[in-house]
């Protein structure tokens, strides 16, 4: 006999626009303890900060298009930089992976919430005015940190780096930090403790996967960071040697920071995996290839990620170079067989390039890119020659770019109807998609060889004789594009407010997990009725019976 | 729930090995701190799954494979429908780091604002465990 | 088709954009860096080639394969694809084919990089120079002129110093700085070193060709960072014994 739950009552029966006062919605969203709201808030917010980072981004190419110092002083510029990777670090990409883990993940474990929808709010606030806080420095008579995100000691001391702009900056992000590892804590709980019946571990979405792995780095990597803040404050205000050169703090500061670091990027590459791997089985009309593999690869990575934090610093020839270079080649190959899942998934598919797809497409190839070159960068003797210049640069642009950025807006066209009900216009997005991969390809592919042929990274300026002008005009040019990409987008969310409702729980056609079976948007706790899970595709399963696997369990 | 202490267990018994080898090689006392002490985490989390899966016994509805919907069916918990009390913590603790640089008097106001904040959103749902008008 | 063709044209065109742009005297097959310029080049020159052809080797092939099923398994019709879920053979192959890869990348890196860091104890290095690295330029002390303080030459933003090597012959250098942590990268050299105050790192190598390149300061170190360039200028062993002399004398 078959218990079966009927598919979900679509937002017809409902107004299409629920009339409230602006007071009341602001109100609503404050005092808000559902994961959803939560997470638009986190997503609107590290999107935001992802524009203004971009804009000094821009200050950043425009300085350096032409050589001479023609509006920035060296000063301003380290400022510029410093909170140009602060931020979309730790003020965009951490709070975005934030962002989408609370709206989809609970909705893909068939959960009615978080387990601590109020610690959620909290850690958002944390993140909010912690970012507020440090971006404040250049409201302050010395400007903003200009140490570099990096923060090294003696540099980011009080003696070379006087200033409150600093101690913003470290308070802002520590307390920010507090609030990372609060959401790392509640998504594990929830994972662990509120998955729907039938959900077991191995029938997780590879992105709920993904989200678990990222948030045990989470409790692993900032904790470290947080100490060493502790111990850059303490010697900013109270004159304490922690960080002393002395003492080796120059020494103990990078591998706290790195130890920090390394996981830090793949917390920030993890979850962005994760939506691609989403995508894919969508729009090929095929399962996740190798799931369990792919899996397999991912603790693996989580696993290894503490144990090559010093390729960060294989130029300071105080460092085990054999070690970590075999740990890093090693932390290659499960990165690398991730990209055969995704191959795979593909492969003898069904495959439909509508925007979200088209993003994915863009993100393997960026990435593919980026990940050589680490492999290259991985390799000390070849370090030596491009450390700290601009081809360390471009590769972590490629990397973190073309995971971060391309996933982000691929996850924005796939679940865009989702969260408002409203689909994004196919034509604006793939104008969007295009602009952009043009613009970040021009902007970023030459800083490889500009690195190669010898430009330092974080130098404000440069000699007409050096060689790297006109270089460094295409990729100003390039930026420059770049941001221009943002128009078709701002153009197709303001549209899309008038695009007709979805009325079904999968626009889409072929979505996999949970969320595509429910509404769009789902109710307040997300579900009116579940679907029997059997697969790691249970919607799929509902939405195709004959064509449902069931992995043992009938 | 099994799957929960054998993954932290795994990770805490690679972290230690990476330790021990770590130090082998020659390591340095961060990293050597720095890994051990993410084994610890680790263990201790796996420690905490274990205990907590002896103690519900059985196999949760979540991790069986033939779980059906209804098996999940009934009270779900009790779910705070809003709450103001997140963000007066929040507000106490950013102007607690504030004092340090404006002054120790906000940092002292912030810490009580602080400590006030979270008694409130603890306590906001409990309610009297005694009823005061038994006697 | 219409997508596949514009990807492949975008690649092309930025590819081509970026070599044409960048044409300049470097020695192509060094893919950068030029031959026997130093002994570190010596040893990184063939492990950089090589990377980067496994490199663009593995980059070809996936890209081809990520692209194939863009171009040749689009949707046809609304009959499903076959719902294949694993393939073990596959999935240990692509585990081991890049293990293996790596593997080989590794082997040759520890080769080199334990040639590239040993380091002469000081008592036999024919060459020594301690590179002492302040805010914001460069101290260079020629310790074989066993001139004192007349063996130091300092530069300043305005005045970039000149580091004297001679050809052919290996140097010993000292690296520290005495404030925050800077970097002593000379591009063409393939090298660069950290000099970390309270810290004396050591690194060896032999300029040998001819000629001034650039050196620059690669770690962030405060206001003035970009304008802490040197100069490093390789002349014949007679006449770096000129040059400590004329120190001497000074």
């Amino acid at each position: 006999m078959t218990t079966y739950a009927e598919p979900s009552i679509s937002t017809g029966a409902l107004p299409a626009r629920i009339p409230t006062k602006k007071g009341k919605l602001f109100v609503k969203w404050v005092t808000s303890t559902d994961h959803k709201t939560i997470g638009y808030m986190y997503l609107i917010t590290s999107f935001a900060w992802f524009l203004i980072a971009g804009v000094l981004a821009l200050m950043l190419r425009a300085e350096l298009a032409r050589p001479g110092l023609q509006f920035l002083s060296n000063e301003q510029y380290n400022q510029i930089f410093t909170m140009h990777g602060t931020i979309m670090l730790l003020m965009f990409a951490t709070p975005l992976f934030a962002g989408f883990a609370n709206v989809i993940m609970p909705l893909q474990i068939g959960a009615a919430d978080v387990a601590f929808p109020r610690l959620n709010m909290l850690s958002y606030w944390l993140y909010l005015f912690g970012g507020t806080m440090a971006f404040c420095g250049f409201l302050a008579p010395g400007g903003a940190a200009s140490f570099g995100w990096t923060a090294y000691a003696p540099l980011a001391n009080s003696q070379y780096s006087p200033g409150i702009g600093g101690d913003l900056w470290v308070i802002g992000l520590a307390l920010g930090g507090v609030g990372t590892i609060l959401t790392g804590v509640n998504f594990i709980t929830t994972i662990f403790t509120m998955r729907a019946p039938g959900m077991t571990m191995f029938r997780m979405s590879i992105f709920t996967w993904n989200v678990l792995l990222t948030s045990i780095l989470v409790l692993l990597a900032f904790p470290p960071l947080a100490a060493a803040f502790l111990g850059l404050e303490s010697d900013r205000l109270f004159g304490s040697h922690i960080f002393d050169p002395a003492n080796g703090g120059a020494m103990l500061w990078q591998h706290l920071f790195w130890f920090f670091g390394h996981p830090e990027v793949y917390i920030l590459a993890l979850p962005f995996f994760g939506i691609a791997t989403e995508i894919l089985p969508v729009f090929s009309r095929k399962p996740i290839f190798g799931y369990k593999g792919l899996i397999a690869a991912t603790i693996g990575i989580a696993a290894l990620s503490v144990s090559v934090w010093a390729h960060h610093m294989f130029a300071s020839g105080q460092v085990l170079l054999p070690f970590f270079s075999f740990m890093t080649f090693l932390i290659g190959v499960p990165t690398g067989v991730k990209f055969f899942n995704w191959i795979g998934t593909m492969w003898r598919g069904s495959v439909t390039f509508e925007t979200p797809m088209l993003w994915v497409m863009g993100f393997l190839i960026t990435f593919l890119f980026g990940g050589l070159t680490g492999i290259i960068l991985a390799s000390p003797p070849m370090d030596f020659a491009v450390s700290a210049s601009y081809f360390v640069v471009a590769h972590f642009h490629y990397v973190l770019f073309g995971t971060v950025v391309f996933a982000m807006f691929a996850g924005f066209y796939f679940w865009w109807p989702k969260f408002t009900g409203h689909m994004l216009n196919e034509r604006l997005g793939k104008i969007h998609f295009w602009t952009l991969f043009f613009g970040f390809h021009l902007t970023f592919l030459i800083q490889h060889w500009l690195g190669i042929k010898g430009m330092p990274r974080r130098y404000a300026d440069y000699l007409a004789t050096d060689g790297f002008t006109t270089m460094n005009t295409i990729s100003t040019i390039g930026s420059f594009l770049l941001a221009l990409s943002m128009i078709p987008f701002f153009i197709n969310i303001w549209i899309s407010r008038n695009s007709p409702k979805v009325t079904v729980d999968d626009p889409w056609g072929y979505g996999c997990s949970l969320e595509w079976a429910t509404s769009c948007p789902p109710p307040r706790h997300n579900f009116l009725s579940i679907p029997r899970i059997r697969s790691e595709r249970p919607a799929f399963d509902l939405h195709y019976p004959h064509m449902a696997h069931t992995d043992e369990g009938h | 729930m099994k799957l929960g202490w054998k993954l932290f267990l795994g990770l805490s018994i690679f972290y230690a090995i990476m330790t021990v080898i770590y130090y082998g090689v020659g390591g340095e006392a961060v990293g050597i701190a720095c890994i051990s002490l993410s084994s610890g985490l680790a263990a201790l989390i796996a420690f905490y799954f274990w205990f907590s899966s002896k103690r519900t016994g059985g196999i949760l509805p979540e991790d069986n494979l033939s779980g059906e919907i209804a098996d999940g069916a009934g009270d779900l918990g009790f779910y705070s429908p809003h709450s103001w009390w997140p963000l007066p913590v929040a507000l106490s603790a950013i102007a607690a780091g504030l004092g340090l640089l404006i002054g120790w008097w906000l940092t002292l106001i912030a810490v009580g604002a602080l400590l006030i904040s979270i008694l409130g959103f603890v306590l906001e749902y409990e309610k009297p465990s005694v009823d005061v008008d038994a006697h | 088709m219409r997508m596949n063709r514009g990807l492949t044209t975008a690649l092309l065109a930025t590819a081509g954009v970026a070599t044409l742009s960048s044409c300049s005297s470097s020695n192509i097959s060094g893919l950068g860096y030029e031959k026997g310029l130093s002994s570190v080049n010596d040893v990184s020159l063939s492990l950089w080639q090589g990377a980067w052809i496994t490199a663009g080797v593995v980059g070809v092939v996936t890209a081809i394969l990520i692209l194939w099923p863009a171009v040749f398994h689009r949707k046809k019709s609304e009959e499903f694809p076959k719902q294949t879920r694993y393939n073990v053979p596959t999935e240990v192959a692509y585990t081991v084919i890049p293990f293996i890869i790596v593997a080989v990348l590794f082997a040759y890196t520890a080769r080199d990089e334990s040639r590239i860091t040993k380091v002469t104890p000081i008592a036999q290095a024919k060459h020594s120079i301690t590179v002492n690295a302040i805010q914001w330029s460069w101290q260079f002390t020629y310790d074989d002129a066993h001139a004192g303080n007349k063996g130091t030459i300092t530069g300043t933003p305005a005045h970039p110093p000149t580091l004297v090597l001679p050809q052919g012959e290996k140097v010993r250098f000292t690296l520290t700085s005495t404030d925050v942590v800077h970097g002593f990268w000379i591009p063409a050299f393939m090298i660069q070193m950290q000099n970390l105050p309270h810290v004396e790192n050591h690194l060896e190598f032999s300029a040998n060709k001819l000629g001034t390149y650039p050196g620059r300061c690669n770690i962030l170190c405060g206001r003035n960072h970009s304008q802490m360039l040197f100069t490093v200028k390789v002349v014949t062993p007679a006449q770096y014994q000129d040059y400590l002399n004329t120190l001497k004398a000074a």
